[in-house]
């Protein structure tokens, strides 16, 4: 066992990552896309800045400044009775 | 509705939650821990004059004057989704609605991990986990164990682990590869370290002195560091050893360890079998910013503050009308900025809210002093380049405002 | 049980709680009052408490304060429930999570927990609907 998983949330490891980039010379987001690194359980929490840096190492793509950080909704994953629930607190 | 809710119960968010109290207010404070604190809870370092910085009795004093101030506070609340609304926020959470005329986010720091083979076994875990399964819960995280990544926090965790009775073999680097570049490489490490040493507790005082300040001192250290590790408080630092692999079936049952040269690469025949029961992975912080992203603050890369970062001034307000940070949400700084910040905020909040008057803009004024103060005292320092972080966010904000 | 720190030389010694029992898998334990889920598995020597669902690899927890979402575990049949955030209590019935039939992992039948935004997006909007404001 020598694979070292980036994403845990859905077990992506760095080769299947560096082979992605090298193969489609793929962006940060392109990349997660394919490979689904960053887009687990977890939203990213964990594996978000090995992710960065790896694809900076790889395609010098610096983290993006002024731009709006990508992050969606719901940040923690929330069940379906739970966002049904539009109770306003007074 | 709430003049404000607050984001996260940690140093930043209890104190600001004290100084809109203070001024009559209404507000609430959420936070997802089953006790408020945050990060906070779990520290304990000595510090230079030999006191020590106990978290737990830390926010007992903070909490205390919530309670005598009237401060609403509730604990198993996870905000998932923030949005924005004619009278200010609607913050979604796992128990319904919370509308706000202003929001402080104050969610403090996550943890990027150092990732090496074998690190999803059940048994490995943060070095933050470890501090918090320690002092906050009072468990065991396991008889004998490893700490792999070399920085002021892990050594801070490593003493904590060891005062509570944990049997920790030694700390060494993670073995390299292109994620962990800035922990794995000895030279890096190294020079981190010697920085800090001269604003850390005595011990670190005692292990950065032992490598002078000079470069090719630095460099000299680096190549003959010592076999058996240098010893701080009895034990083992590495960083001309790393861990190559976690190896176990169902959890940890031992590492693979082995030296390595000054430029971190692994030298053959030089591997070791280490049975540990647990393991800690060490890669410092960042700040956990996701709730400000979804509703679009701006942000900025800054890595003196530790990664992305709200833009924000030093009153602590966003671009957005209402809408505040404090604590490391806005760059990683030890729990005496934070709180420092948190009083701040809740003063920038009271201006918003209130007629503004000499005494306010005065108590404000101390407020930012007061930041600055503690920001050059402070003993744990993250980053030695917080002042130029800090300096470049207040330009980043001005120019984000000027548009 | 020798897993608690009982004496602290600085924390001091550790107060007396409340005993609470709870099962996990079937199986019979006991904590203490004050403990997380999280915090009284690890002090019976459970580490493991849920497999990677495809994979079936083994996992504990790893940040210990909701960050990563490797100690959800499903209690009194809710599932998702992180075992660090959540306060034990007596009498939980808490199980740990399994490996999912391949053929079903794609369908949605994890929970019914939106893994991304399109997700999100369409869930939220569908519940909107019955928003007493709107
Ligand atoms: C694991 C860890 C260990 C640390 N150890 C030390 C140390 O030993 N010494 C030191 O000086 N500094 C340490 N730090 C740095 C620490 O961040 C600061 O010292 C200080 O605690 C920051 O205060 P804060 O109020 O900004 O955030 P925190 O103290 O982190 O508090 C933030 C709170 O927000 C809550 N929260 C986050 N997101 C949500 C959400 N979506 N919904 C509801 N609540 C939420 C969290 O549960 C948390 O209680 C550590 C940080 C971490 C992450
Ligand atoms: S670790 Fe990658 S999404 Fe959770
Ligand atoms: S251990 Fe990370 S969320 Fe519980």
């Amino acid at each position: 066992m020598d694979k070292i998983i980036i994403c845990r949330c859905e077990e992506v490891d760095l080769e299947e990552i560096e082979q992605t980039v090298n193969k489609y010379g793929s962006s940060a987001r392109e990349t997660k896309l394919r490979t689904r690194a960053g887009m687990g359980y977890c939203g990213g929490r964990t594996c978000r800045p090995m992710i960065d840096t790896i694809l900076e190492q790889l395609t010098g793509e610096k983290p993006k400044d002024k731009i709006p950080l990508k992050v969606q909704p719901p940040v923690r994953p929330v069940s379906l009775a739970r966002l049904g629930d539009k109770t306003h607190h007074e | 509705m709430l003049d404000v809710l607050i984001i996260g119960a940690g140093p930043a968010g209890l104190s600001a939650a004290n100084a809109c109290r203070e001024w009559d207010l209404n507000v609430l404070v959420i936070d997802e821990f089953p006790q408020p604190g945050g990060r906070l809870l779990g520290q304990l370092h000595q510090e230079p004059n030999g006191k020590w910085w106990n978290g737990i009795e830390e926010t007992r004093m903070l909490l205390e004057k919530a309670d005598a101030l009237g401060a609403d506070i509730r604990c198993g609340l996870s905000a998932f989704h923030i949005e924005k609304a004619s009278h200010g926020f609607s913050v979604y959470t796992n128990q319904g609605v919370f509308d706000t005329a202003n929001l402080l986010i104050a969610t403090g720091a996550a943890e990027s991990p150092v990732p090496i083979p074998g690190w999803t076994l059940p048994g490995v875990m943060s070095i933050g986990a470890a501090q918090v399964m320690t002092n906050v819960h009072r468990v065991r995280v396991g008889n004998r164990g490893i700490i792999v990544g070399v920085n002021v926090l892990s050594a801070a965790i490593a003493r904590e682990l060891q005062l509570a009775g944990v049997e920790i073999h030694s700390m060494a680097l993670p073995a390299l590869n292109i994620v962990n570049e800035e922990h794995g490489h000895p030279r890096k490490v190294m020079e981190r370290l010697v920085r800090m040493a001269h604003l850390a507790p005595s011990a670190w005082i005692r292990f950065g002195s032992q490598f002078a300040k000079i470069d090719w001192m630095r460099n000299l250290a680096v190549k003959f560091y010592p076999k058996h590790g240098v010893k701080m408080w009895g034990l083992p630092i590495h960083i001309r050893k790393a861990v190559t692999e976690i190896c176990g079936k169902d959890q940890v049952e031992a590492v693979t360890i082995c030296d390595i040269t000054a430029e971190g690469e692994r030298i053959p025949g030089t591997e070791q079998t280490i049975e540990v029961d647990f393991v800690c992975i060490a890669g410092g912080l960042y700040p956990l910013a996701e709730l400000a992203a979804v509703i679009g603050c701006p942000f900025q890369y800054i890595e003196e503050l530790g990664g992305h970062v709200p833009v924000h001034n030093e009153q602590m307000e966003t671009p957005l009308e209402g809408l505040y940070v404090a604590g490391n949400i806005t760059g990683i700084e030890s729990a005496k900025v934070a709180r420092a910040q948190g009083a701040l905020a809740g003063l920038s909040i009271v201006k918003r809210m209130c007629r503004e008057s000499e005494d306010l803009k005065q108590k404000i004024h101390e407020a930012k002093q007061n930041v600055r103060t503690i920001r050059e005292q402070v003993t744990i320092q993250f980053h030695p380049g917080i002042h130029q972080g800090r300096l470049k966010m207040e330009t980043v904000f001005k120019e984000v405002c000027d548009q | 049980m020798n897993n608690r720190i009982v004496d602290h030389p600085i924390l001091g010694k550790i107060k007396e709680r409340k005993v609470i029992s709870f099962t996990f898998d079937g199986k019979k334990y006991t904590g203490y009052e004050g403990d997380t889920i999280a915090s009284a598995l690890l002090a019976n020597g459970i580490r493991k408490l849920r497999v990677h669902e495809e994979s079936g690899n083994p996992r504990g927890i790893y940040c210990n304060i909701g960050h990563c979402f490797e100690c959800r575990l499903t209690v009194d049949q809710e599932p998702g429930v992180r075992a660090c955030l959540t306060q034990l209590q007596e009498n939980m019935v808490i199980e740990s999570g399994k490996r999912l039939p391949a053929p079903l992992k794609s369908e949605g039948n994890r929970d019914d927990l939106p893994r991304n935004y399109a997700e999100f997006a369409k869930k939220y909007e569908e519940s909107k609907e019955d928003d007493p404001r709107a």
